[in-house]
């Protein structure tokens, strides 16, 4: 049961969560600096297109995988400009964003539908990968998983040890008091969005170059929604999006392997696990006075003065 | 009984009428409409309906267009009626929601062929098309199940509908005619392109045993998994062999041309005519296997192959008895084979399927 | 930046809207017809074919307003909330549940005449969606669960609800396994307005938006509901039952998304079929804000963006451009009237 169940279950779980735990961590990113951006389905398709495309014409994957993150942060660019610069509505925007994303990549990817490009292949990591059970689940993935596993520590220690993190936080609570105490706010915003658009990309990226080695139309699959909702999910903290991502990835995953046993129950409600269970972690996280408020000035545009 | 006369002849006329309406008619230039409900470019079923659409638009006298992306519902009403108001002289709706539309659209247009994709219903102007893509499954499930070593093969399915269901029972029994011990498992993924999720749902099947995936999905995620664990896969729609060399073995495949070909020569010659089901088989060409892989040893080829000639020939239809569903009860008692009734509407697995059907 | 900063006006731009819709439009055209000149096609042919089938005809103009009706109920249902600032994402959700309700009534009373099955499948569709709705807004209010996360996700469950319903239980069993209910009856079946495509939902539209117009605006339900959405504590001082008018306006919105699912499946479809979920709950956030929440706005701009979809269609058909275009030029409108918005309130002023 162990060997043959749950440790490929598991395994499973790692691959499925990364792509929406990078992206969980990006839009975490962005929200902390204020902004709340709903395009990340559409820029995680985008990011999906652009990496398979660089793969594609160059044969790098690494340098794919870096341009996915760059488009993730040209789409948070166009976001910027209308949230920040015009002041336009954020929640228009991101699905406006949206919109033209998912239209864009299959506009343009049309020609690379059915090609093949390099990517990213599972490899054990010597020593780690023989741990009993742990070795097999974690450490039998790709580059980009080993990559993702130091990501949140690294986010952790950037929004509350550096400046520069404490100074986005602190932006996105409450940016006439930044601002007073000599923070560009307004700076920082952009800094935050563009970052976080970087790693939104990042998770996109994944898709087309590790998760699957393809390039096909709605490759982000609904996933950039599920990493808005993780985002609430884990109250802003990386440490809760590691855990929500992998629940998630790892629910989904799950029902796929009851119906692969040959359970009676219907699929409908098999696939409503994951959403539902999301909603019944949050409840129970509620009853045990666990929460976390949204940075009090998420959504909200800094007008400019004069 | 006058009464009953006078209504006899009156709906003998109107048939009639109906008929008139393309008996005779010739025409020199034929405008043909497509619906689709995906994108083409996907390299799915629309992009294999869209293959029959390009090979009639090569011929002299058809001038063709397509509307892809079209949802059942309202909008697909609207693209229909707009192909019929540009006259377009006909229109095929190639997925199974626009039938009522279509229905409802070609009594307003009897000028109009329509032809709808899957459906059960006609009217004077409406036929309904489909192939018989069982039979391809057939001879995949026979690849499938000589090709096991596990005797456990995974199938990835969109939705259980008749269509999807005819196939995994097909390919079940193709498989269990070479070798009775196999089983196949079915996971479904409840959407017909989503590459990720069928690829997770691949692997889900490959952790469970399976040593040979099929599957009856648009996109080559399910492909993908067999390759990366050095297992089989079959492919369906196209010929996938491109997308995974190294697992893939064969696949079943649409071929639209011959059918909507002898479509627009009908109504060009004025012969056309609705309340029709055509429901094209492997003696037609509309549905095939691709090429094997250089993987499949050649008795297995030529297994298949002679099965192949055998239904093309007519003397498989397949569905024959006994077929005995999950609980092992009889349901094809032997000798009798399954009516096209029966067949359009099947909704339960036959023995040696894991899975359910809701 | 760029030597030029934003200065605020005295007094907001009053003929600003239409020039900025006419200005970002005619942006946003121009990249479009760049893209579509890329693909090799005219652009100039493009835009009179996108045109021709927006506006061009009096059926065209006649499917728009078809079109818009379930975009302009989900989107004033969502607005209500928006208004006190309840981030109701879940129109998608309540557009299903309101479905499955009149389904429901269709179903079990079959033989009840038009008159009374309609109400009642009105009502049921308005207490199913509302439910739908209901649900988050209790969850928000007794444990403060964020309403985003808990819409979207209901909004998951509540199409795979819709589907294990037709899949299962509520499946037609003349229609050889497919995934359809039985057709509905005659007194199920909204109908057509005289000769036109129009079915009666569209009057149900005109009465939907007045009525919440004049809710808002006359009765003092509505001016608390503008009141508590200046803030929880807002609400607190004034005394207001700030959990009550939650529920009110989550159940409000899920009614109306509701009632947009009933006509879609008794008008348009006369059954309940999966297909019915096209994703109108997502414009229908998209056409609120827009619509800056307004009534009248949104019918507005949920005509002008069905007019689109609907021309974009016509693109296809005349000249093959693929319908991931549509979505293009949807996002560049979308995000340049957007931007455009600013100079209502702003001017850009040079740097001294």
């Amino acid at each position: 049961m162990l060997e043959s169940f749950i440790v490929p279950l598991l395994a499973a779980t790692v691959q499925s969560g990364t792509p929406i735990l990078y992206a969980t961590l990006g839009e975490i990113l962005t929200e902390k600096g204020g902004i709340l951006n709903l395009g990340v389905e559409g820029m995680m398709s985008m990011a999906a297109f652009v990496a398979f495309a660089v793969a594609y014409t160059t044969g790098n994957p690494w340098l794919a995988f870096i341009c996915g993150g760059l488009a993730g942060t040209v789409m948070a660019m166009l976001h910027g400009f209308v949230c920040i610069t015009c002041l336009g509505n954020q929640v228009v925007s991101g699905l406006a964003l949206t919109i033209l994303g998912v239209g864009l990549c299959n506009f343009l990817g049309t020609p690379f539908i059915g090609l093949a490009a390099p990517g990213f292949s599972k490899f054990a990591v010597p020593v780690l990968s023989s741990i009993p059970y742990l070795g097999k689940i974690f450490f039998r993935q790709d580059a980009l998983v080993y990559f993702c596993y130091f990501i949140p520590f690294i986010f952790m220690i950037f929004m509350n040890r550096t400046r520069l993190g404490i100074a986005i936080t602190a932006v996105g609570e409450k940016p006439g008091a930044a601002a007073a105490a000599g923070l560009k706010a307004v700076k920082l915003r952009w800094m935050a969005l563009l970052g976080g658009g970087f790693l939104i990309g990042l998770g996109g990226a994944y898709l087309s170059l590790a998760y699957t080695h393809l390039w096909a139309n709605g490759l982000a699959g609904g996933r950039g929604w599920i990493a808005v909702a993780l985002v609430i999910f884990a109250f802003w903290r990386p440490g809760r999006a590691v855990f929500g991502a992998y629940l998630f990835g790892g629910v989904m995953a799950f029902q796929l392997r009851l119906q692969a046993i040959g359970t009676h129950i219907p699929s409908s409600l098999l696939l409503m696990l994951p959403y539902a269970l999301t909603i019944l972690v949050l409840i129970f996280s509620a009853v045990r006075g666990r929460g976390g408020n949204a940075p009090s000035h998420l959504g909200i545009n800094i007008e400019p003065e004069g | 009984m006058r009464k009953l006369m006078i209504m006899v002849i009156v709906a003998a006329m109107s048939v009639m009428m109906a008929t008139a309406c393309f008996a005779g008619a010739k025409k020199d230039k034929i405008k043909v409409g497509f619906v689709y409900v995906s994108p083409v470019a996907d390299a799915g079923y629309s992009y294999a309906q869209d293959q029959g659409r390009i090979a009639i638009d090569k011929l002299p006298y058809v001038e063709s267009s397509f509307v892809e992306s079209v949802a059942e519902g309202t909008d697909s009403e609207r693209v229909v009626l707009n192909f019929a108001r540009k006259g377009y002289d006909i229109i095929f709706g190639t997925s199974f929601g626009y039938m009522d539309p279509m229905v409802k659209i070609s009594k307003k247009f009897p000028n109009v062929a329509f032809m709808h994709c899957s459906g059960f219903k006609t009217t004077p102007n409406m036929s309904n098309y489909f192939g018989r893509m069982y039979q391809a499954r057939y001879l995949t499930g026979m690849v499938a199940g000589m090709m096991t070593k596990d005797n456990v093969i995974g199938y990835v399915a969109a939705f259980p509908i008749p269509e999807v269901i005819r196939g995994i029972n097909a390919f079940a029994l193709g498989a269990q005619a070479v070798n009775p011990k196999a089983t196949v498992r079915v996971v479904w993924t409840k959407t017909w392109y989503n590459p990720a999720l069928e690829k997770d749902a691949a692997i889900s099947l490959l952790d469970m045993g399976a040593d040979v995936i099929a599957q009856h999905q648009d996109s080559p995620g399910p492909q993908e998994a067999a390759q990366e664990r050095g297992k089989y896969s079959i492919g369906y729609n196209s010929d996938m062999s491109k997308l995974a060399p190294k697992s893939h073995l064969t696949s079943a495949i649409w071929n639209w041309a011959p059918l909507f070909t002898n479509v627009v020569e009908q109504v060009r010659d004025g012969v056309w005519q609705g309340n029709e089901s055509l429901w094209w088989g492997m003696d037609q060409g509309v549905v095939d296997i691709s090429p094997f892989s250089s993987m499949v040893p050649k008795e297995v080829q030529d297994k298949v192959l002679a099965a192949k000639k055998e239904i093309k020939a007519g003397n498989n239809a397949i569905f024959v008895g006994p077929i005995k569903d999950q609980a092992g009860k009889v349901v094809v008692p032997a000798g009798q084979t399954m009516e096209d009734g029966k067949l359009l509407g099947m909704s339960w697995f036959v023995e040696g399927v894991v899975g359910n059907t809701e | 930046m760029l030597g030029y900063r934003l200065q605020k006006r005295d007094e907001p731009w009053s003929w600003g809207a239409p020039i900025i819709v006419v200005g970002a439009l005619v942006l946003s055209l121009g990249i479009s017809a760049l893209l579509l000149k890329l693909q090799g096609k005219s652009a100039v042919e493009g835009l009179f074919v996108l045109w021709q089938g927006s506006f061009g005809a009096s059926w065209a103009l006649e499917d728009a307003l078809l079109k818009s009706i379930p975009i302009f109920l989900c989107a004033l249902g969502v607005a209500t909330a928006f208004r006190m600032q309840v981030w109701n994402i879940g129109a998608e959700g309540q557009f299903a549940l309101g479905a499955i309700g009149a389904t429901w009534a269709a179903l079990n009373f079959p033989d009840l005449p038009g008159y009374l099955l309609m109400p009642l499948m009105f009502f049921s569709a308005a207490v199913f969606g509302g439910f739908w709705a209901y649900i988050p807004a209790i969850l928000r209010l007794k444990l403060k669960v964020n309403e985003i996360i808990s819409t979207l996700m209901l909004n998951y469950i509540a199409i795979l609800l819709l589907e294990y319903l037709v899949f299962g239980v509520w499946k037609d069993p003349k229609s050889y396994g497919f995934p359809v209910t039985p057709e509905f009856t005659g007194g199920a079946v909204i109908g057509q307005i005289g000769d036109s495509r129009l079915h009666w939902g569209f009057v149900v539209c005109i009465g939907a938006g007045l009525g919440m117009w004049a809710f808002m605006r006359f009765t003092r339900l509505g001016f608390d509901i503008k009141v508590a959405g200046e803030g929880q504590r807002v609400a607190m001082y004034s005394r207001l039952p700030y959990g009550k008018l939650t529920i009110l306006v989550m159940a409000i919105s899920g009614a109306l998304a509701g009632w947009a699912g009933c006509i879609e499946t008794s008008a348009v479809v006369n059954r309940l079929q999966p297909s019915i979920m096209v994703g109108y709950g997502y414009t229908a956030i998209v056409v609120a804000w827009l619509a800056r929440l307004h009534p009248l706005y949104i019918a507005i701009s949920a005509y002008l963006l069905a007019a689109l979809r609907v021309g974009v269609e016509n693109m296809q058909l005349e000249l093959q451009i693929p319908a991931a275009f549509g979505s293009i030029m949807e996002g560049l409108i979308l995000m340049s009237v957007l931007a455009g918005q600013m100079l209502v309130t702003y001017k850009i002023r040079r740097k001294k």
